[in-house]
């Protein structure tokens, strides 16, 4: 069962709000507990253990670092206890805490690594071993449990965020598990914080008709993206990437558009169907989107685009890492002998290089998914090392860089590397992406795009003019929102005509525009897959 | 100490007005590249240790909150 069936949105969805507000509200937290392990089931079956074995190992350990805090502060408030003392038993009980963190970071990465990762790096020590005439490494077929990488930054994050001490453990196991298997979030995210969410998932929320519409809209607007233009454009994309050999740069540049359109329809879409779902039941998730196509660099971009990944990795990655004694120092050395920009620039492109390193591999297994993070790292770090060469540039030749204009060509600029990542993430394979980029600047032929060779892509003109259409009509949703106006809102502020014709009109975009019948199918959800 | 911080501010970010500005972080004027220049100033002027767990926004976004964080780290010490 996923978000996009019917299954989901007529009979579980209904059933679950209908149970979630008949009940009493002191019982509503164990109906979305137990909605959320029916849908567990539903997809992964008996896989459901592992998900298990994570929330009972963080919630042990978040209860046990608690314990030896808890026994710190006791100890600390005797009397007579000197100021030394107390510095041991910190440094003490600092030590015992990171030693259970620490177990829980190997038992929960051991289980995404053993299950994701363990053939990618089985089959590089094989090729060594093969060197060595040493039997190899066999391969074994993992299944994986849904949502595995979004589970365990989310558990992680609330280990992690008791041992900072910045969110207290929580002796209530229920609350726990709920906040591991919320059923809107469990796919894709997005990745929730323990403070932000535990509480509003347990508490049981009243019935708010304008939340509940306001949700409801926001699911309806998700399908729109996801059947009329993802499930539409994943149709040529397939087509183009199942065998990119005879197509020419023109149909590839098409192909490499269409992509960057099918896979933020469909992320964001689904982002728009849960935070929607989440709302009828009175619950507000992260945002993980916010306009990311009006970014002026790259940087603001990640800061738009899948938002709650981009927070965890800054949060847990890069400013652990950045913040660290050992670059403190370092930094301060360099500060002395060097120059103060190369000093501060020094724990940035360290801690960067983790980042972006883990943001590749997170998304798969395979050498290309490293290459797409390190590409996003190197962009970062020509930008942050050229940005004095850059600034004396634009002063010189008097750009103003809060000129329509020059933030025009920024966001331009931003898209252009946004797709080159994108084909890249999308390609079978390195060589692949190679391939395609080679046949842009070797053979670019543009009559291809006009002269019935897309139709051998299964595009028929029906399919590109409804998908450019509904971009543009996401272009001037973002673009109003951007502008600040709250368009579920407005709307609701509308007389009842106005507001129902919305309705319909959104509903009959979605029965009439949306991808079904002979030759369509509904695609899986991309980041449902890493 | 404000008006140390704000000249430390000025130093990371220049070109941004940053009195009475209550939205650094939500508003997204400081960037987390700021935040660390920002830390490790703010260590090395005020003798303070700002640990990760401090990272929040509630922290940085206004120099009021930060001169309160650097006080109570201060305090701690």
């Amino acid at each position: 069962m996923t978000y996009n069936t019917n299954i989901f949105l007529l009979i579980f969805l209904p059933l679950t709000l209908l149970f979630y507000y008949i009940l009493p509200k002191k019982a509503r937290w164990g109906v979305l507990l137990a909605a959320s392990i029916i849908f567990y089931l539903s997809s992964s079956g008996r896989l459901i253990a592992f998900l298990a074995i994570t929330t009972v190992a963080v919630y042990l350990s978040a209860l046990l670092m608690q314990r030896i805090n808890d026994s710190f502060k006791k100890q600390k408030s005797k009397e007579g206890i000197t100021k030394d003392e107390k510095k041991q038993l910190k440094a003490a009980a600092q030590r015992k805490k990171k030693l259970v963190v620490l177990g829980a970071v190997v038992i929960n990465f051991g289980i995404l690594f053993t299950l994701k990762y363990f053939n990618f790096f089985a089959e590089g020590i094989n090729g060594l071993l093969g060197l060595m005439n040493v039997q190899p490494i066999p391969h074994i077929d993992f299944m994986l449990p849904l949502g595995i990488s979004f589970y365990t930054l989310q558990a992680m994050s609330y280990v992690i965020d008791v041992y900072r001490g910045t969110c207290k453990a929580d002796r209530n196991f229920g609350r726990v598990a709920l906040f591991m298997c919320f059923f809107p979030q469990i796919v894709e995210g997005p990745i929730g914080r323990y403070g932000k969410l535990a509480d509003q998932l347990y508490e049981g929320h009243a019935f708010d008709y304008e939340k509940f519409m306001h949700g409801l809209q926001l699911v309806l607007w998700g399908l729109i993206k996801l059947f009329v233009v993802a499930d539409r454009a994943n149709i040529f994309v397939s087509a183009l990437f199942g065998d990119p050999s005879r197509a020419s740069g023109a149909v590839v540049v098409l192909g490499m558009l269409f992509y960057t359109v099918q896979i933020y329809a469909d992320f964001s879409g689904c982002m728009d169907v849960v935070t929607g779902v989440a709302q009828m039941f009175g619950i507000s998730l992260e945002q993980n989107f916010a306009r990311p196509f009006f970014s002026r660099s790259v940087n603001e971009f990640w800061r738009r685009w899948h938002i709650t990944l981009g927070a965890w990795l800054r949060d847990y990655i890069f400013y652990p890492i950045s913040l660290s004694k050992f670059f403190a120092k370092l930094s301060t050395k360099a500060k002395k002998h060097c120059n103060e920009f190369f000093a501060k620039t020094l724990p940035v492109a360290f801690a960067l290089f983790f980042v972006w390193f883990g943001n590749g591999i997170w998304h798969g297994a395979d050498i290309k998914y490293i290459v797409y993070g390190l590409y996003y790292y190197l962009i970062m770090m020509i930008a942050t090392l050229c940005k004095p060469l850059t600034d004396k540039f634009i002063n010189a030749l008097h750009i103003k860089v809060e000129s329509k204009g020059y933030k025009l060509w920024q966001m331009f600029r931003t898209f252009l590397f946004v797709n080159v990542g994108m084909l890249i993430f999308r390609a079978e394979s390195l060589n692949q992406a190679g391939l395609m980029f080679s046949k842009i600047f070797a053979c670019f032929d543009i009559a291809t795009l006009w002269n019935g060779k897309l139709y051998s892509y299964s595009l028929s003109l029906q399919d590109l003019y409804i998908v450019i259409v509904f971009c543009f009509v996401m272009l001037v949703v973002g673009f109003l929102q951007e502008k600040g106006y709250k368009l579920r809102e407005e709307i609701s502020k509308r007389n009842i005509v106005f507001r129902w014709s919305i309705y319909f009109l959104a509903l009959f975009a979605l029965i009439i525009f949306g991808a079904y019948g002979e030759g369509y199918r509904a695609a899986d959800f991309i980041y449902a897959q890493f | 100490m404000e008006k140390k911080i704000i000249e430390i501010l000025n130093s990371v970010k220049p070109g941004v007005d940053f009195e009475g500005k209550t939205d650094l972080i939500d508003g997204g004027v400081l960037a987390s590249f700021d935040i660390i220049s920002l830390v490790s100033e703010l260590n090395d002027e005020f003798d303070i240790e700002i640990s990760v767990a401090e990272l929040v926004p509630e922290n940085f976004n206004s120099v009021e909150a930060i001169a309160n964080m650097v006080k109570r780290l201060e305090d701690e010490d």
